[in-house]
C-alpha cells in the first residue's frame, strides 16, 4: 500500500500530525510517521541524515514535513535523490479527486496565494510548525525513530543553546507590531501592553528588519506562525505573509491608522487611528 | 505574471536579493585570508540583471557569471537546481559556494541544500557567523533553539543569513577600474541544457491557481478603543 511519510524532528506538531492523518485517509494511503528525535542534537550532517530518511521512502506517495530550519534544509536534499517536487512552507493542504496533493502557499513576494500541483512520482511539502491548529488527534500509528547512523560523527561539533524565546509561538494572547509603530519605544509601549493583558509581543518582518523588535518575535511566513486565542495588530499593514503566520488566531483585532491596510479584511474587529492613542485609551479603561 | 504563472520581471526594478549580501560579503573576506582566492559570483536571472551584477566588480569580485535564458524561467526548486548545479560543474575547481539562506521572492531557502546534494557535497544552511582559522573554516548555524558550531568540511555549499555581513562599499578607484570589466552571460544552449531539463518544462511543480486574496478573510466590525478594551477585559482578564 502507498504510503503518506510524515518526518518530524525534534518536535512533534499535533497539528500537522492530524492534517497528515486526515490527507492519508482521503487519499487511501497508509500514513507512516518517522521521527528523529532530538534532531538538534543529531550529526550535523543533513546529507547523512537525509540518505538514512531516503531508505524509508520505498512506498512513499507524499512526503510532509514541518519547515524546522534542519528539516528545511533535509528534506530538499530527501527531494533531489528522490527528484520530486517539494513545496515550501505550505498553508492549506488537500487531496484533489484524482489523489493528487494540493498544495497552498504564498507566493511571489506579493498579496498572491498560489495552489500547486506536483507530477512527480513523490510529492512533497513542507508546512510552517503551528500552521495547523492543534486540536485532538483520532488514532494515530506508532511514531517510528530513527537514531541509527544519525548520532555518531567523525566530526567535532558543538551546540549551544539559545535562550528560550518559545513565549510567542505559546502565547496565548499576542500583541504585535508592525512598522507603523515606529520605534523601539513604541514596542517598549507594547510590551506594558500585553503584560497588562497577559500576553507576549510579537513583530512583523519591517519591524524586525527596522530593528524595532528581535527575530525571534516575528510572525509570518519567514517567522513564526502563532494561533494564539487574541491576537492584536497594531501598525501592521497585513502583507500576505504576515497573514499566513496568523491567520489560525481566534480573535484579530486590528489597530491601524490607514482605513485601507490589508489587516482589516483579515479582522473580526478593526480601530483606524493613531495606534498610541489607541493603546492609552485601552490601558486606562483596563485599568 | 504570464499565462503561466511565470513572474515577468520587465517591469521590476532588480536589486541584490538582501541574504546574498552577506554571502558576497563572506566571500570577500575569505578571499582576503586566502592567497590566491578568487571569487566568482554566479547568478540566474533576467538579462537586465547584469547592470547590477557589473558592480560587484569594484568591491573584488573576480568574475561574475549570468545565466540568463527564457528557457530557465519559471524554474520550481529542481530546475533552479538542475541549471545551478550545472553551471557550478561547467566552472572547475572551486572550494566552497556561499548563498543567501533563501530569495526574497519565494522565500523557500530550498535551494542551498539541494545544490548541495546535487554536487554531492556537505552543506550548512542558516549561518551566522564564518570564522577564519589556520584549521579552515569555522561556521556557526542557527537553529530553533541551539547555535551548531561545526567545521567546515570542503568543498561545500553555505547559506548566510540576511544582515550577518553588511556588504562593503566601493571605493571610487575601484569604480573606476572595474568599469570595462564584463559580466559573462550563459544560456541554456551555451551549458548544453535542452529546455526540457530547465526552467517551467523541468519543472515538477506546476502553479495551477493564484488567488490575490490570502485566505482566513473575515468580516471586520469597526469598534472604538473602549469597547474593545471592555471586549479584552472579557476574553483575557
Amino acid at each position: 500500500m502507498q504510503e503518506l511519510l510524515l518526518i518530524q524532528g525534534a518536535l512533534s506538531d499535533k497539528g500537522l500530525q492530524r492534517n497528515a492523518a486526515k490527507l492519508a485517509a482521503a487519499g487511501n494511503l497508509r500514513l507512516r510517521i518517522v521521527s528523529i528525535a532530538q534532531l538538534e542534537e543529531a550529526i550535523p550532517e543533513d546529507a547523512i541524515i537525509a540518505q538514512r530518511l531516503l531508505g524509508e521512502t520505498g512506498n512513499a506517495k507524499i512526503i510532509l514535513a514541518p519547515a524546522t530550519v534542519r528539516l528545511r534544509s533535509i528534506l530538499p536534499m530527501l527531494a533531489w535523490y528522490l527528484q520530486a517536487g517539494l513545496t515550501a512552507d505550505c498553508t492549506h493542504l488537500e487531496i484533489s479527486q484524482t489523489g493528487e496533493l494540493m498544495q497552498t502557499r504564498p507566493a511571489f513576494g506579493n498579496s498572491l496565494i498560489a495552489t500547486i500541483r506536483t507530477v512527480s512520482p513523490v510529492q512533497m511539502a513542507t508546512v510552517r510548525p503551528g500552521t495547523f491548529p492543534a486540536e485532538t488527534v483520532g488514532e494515530l500509528p506508532a511514531v517510528q525513530e530513527l537514531t541509527n547512523g544519525c548520532r555518531e560523527s567523525a566530526i567535532q561539533w558543538e551546540n549551544t543553546p539559545l535562550k528560550a524565546v518559545g513565549s510567542i509561538a505559546q502565547a496565548d494572547i499576542l500583541v504585535a507590531g508592525g512598522a507603523g509603530v515606529g520605534s523601539m519605544e513604541g514596542f517598549a509601549k507594547l510590551e506594558a501592553f500585553a503584560q497588562k493583558l497577559g500576553g507576549a509581543v510579537g513583530a512583523s518582518r519591517n519591524a524586525v528588519d527596522a530593528g524595532y523588535a528581535p527575530y525571534a518575535a516575528q510572525v509570518g511566513l519567514t517567522g513564526i506562525t502563532v494561533c494564539p486565542k487574541v491576537y492584536i495588530a497594531v501598525g501592521i499593514s497585513g502583507a500576505v505573509q504576515h497573514l499566513a503566520g496568523m491567520s489560525g488566531a481566534g480573535i484579530v483585532i486590528a489597530i491601524n491608522s490607514d482605513p485601507k491596510a490589508p489587516i482589516f479584511q483579515y479582522a473580526d474587529y478593526g480601530i483606524v487611528g493613531d495606534w498610541e492613542t489607541i493603546l492609552d485609551e485601552m490601558m486606562e479603561e483596563l485599568s | 505574471m504570464d499565462g503561466q504563472f511565470r513572474l515577468k520581471r520587465d517591469g521590476a526594478n532588480l536589486q541584490v536579493n538582501i541574504a546574498d549580501l552577506s554571502a558576497i560579503e563572506a566571500a570577500l573576506r575569505i578571499k582576503a585570508e586566502t592567497p590566491g582566492g578568487e571569487v566568482t559570483v554566479l547568478s540566474m536571472g533576467p538579462a537586465k540583471g547584469a547592470a547590477v551584477l557589473q558592480e560587484l566588480f569594484a568591491l573584488g569580485v573576480d568574475r561574475v557569471i549570468l545565466l540568463s535564458d527564457r528557457l530557465f524561467a519559471g524554474a520550481d526548486t529542481l530546475a533552479t537546481t538542475r541549471t545551478l548545479a550545472a553551471a557550478a560543474e561547467k566552472l572547475g575547481q572551486w572550494d566552497c559556494i556561499l548563498c543567501g539562506r533563501r530569495a526574497m521572492d519565494a522565500e523557500t531557502g530550498q535551494i542551498p541544500s539541494q545544490l548541495a546534494a546535487a554536487l554531492q557535497m556537505s552543506v550548512y544552511t542558516n549561518v551566522q557567523q564564518l570564522t577564519m582559522t589556520e584549521n579552515g573554516i569555522i561556521c556557526q548555524r542557527r537553529l530553533e533553539n541551539c547555535l551548531t558550531t561545526v567545521p567546515v568540511q570542503q568543498p561545500c555549499v553555505i547559506s548566510l543569513c540576511e544582515y550577518t555581513y553588511h556588504l562593503r562599499l566601493p571605493s571610487i578607484m575601484d569604480r573606476r577600474s572595474a568599469k570595462n570589466k564584463q559580466v559573462e552571460v550563459l544560456t541554456a544552449a551555451d551549458m548544453g541544457f535542452a529546455g526540457e531539463k530547465c526552467g517551467l518544462q523541468g519543472s515538477v511543480t506546476k502553479v495551477i491557481h493564484v488567488d490575490t486574496k490570502a485566505p482566513g478573510l473575515r468580516k471586520c466590525q469597526y469598534s472604538t478603543a473602549k469597547e474593545l478594551a471592555q471586549r479584552l477585559r472579557e476574553v483575557c482578564l
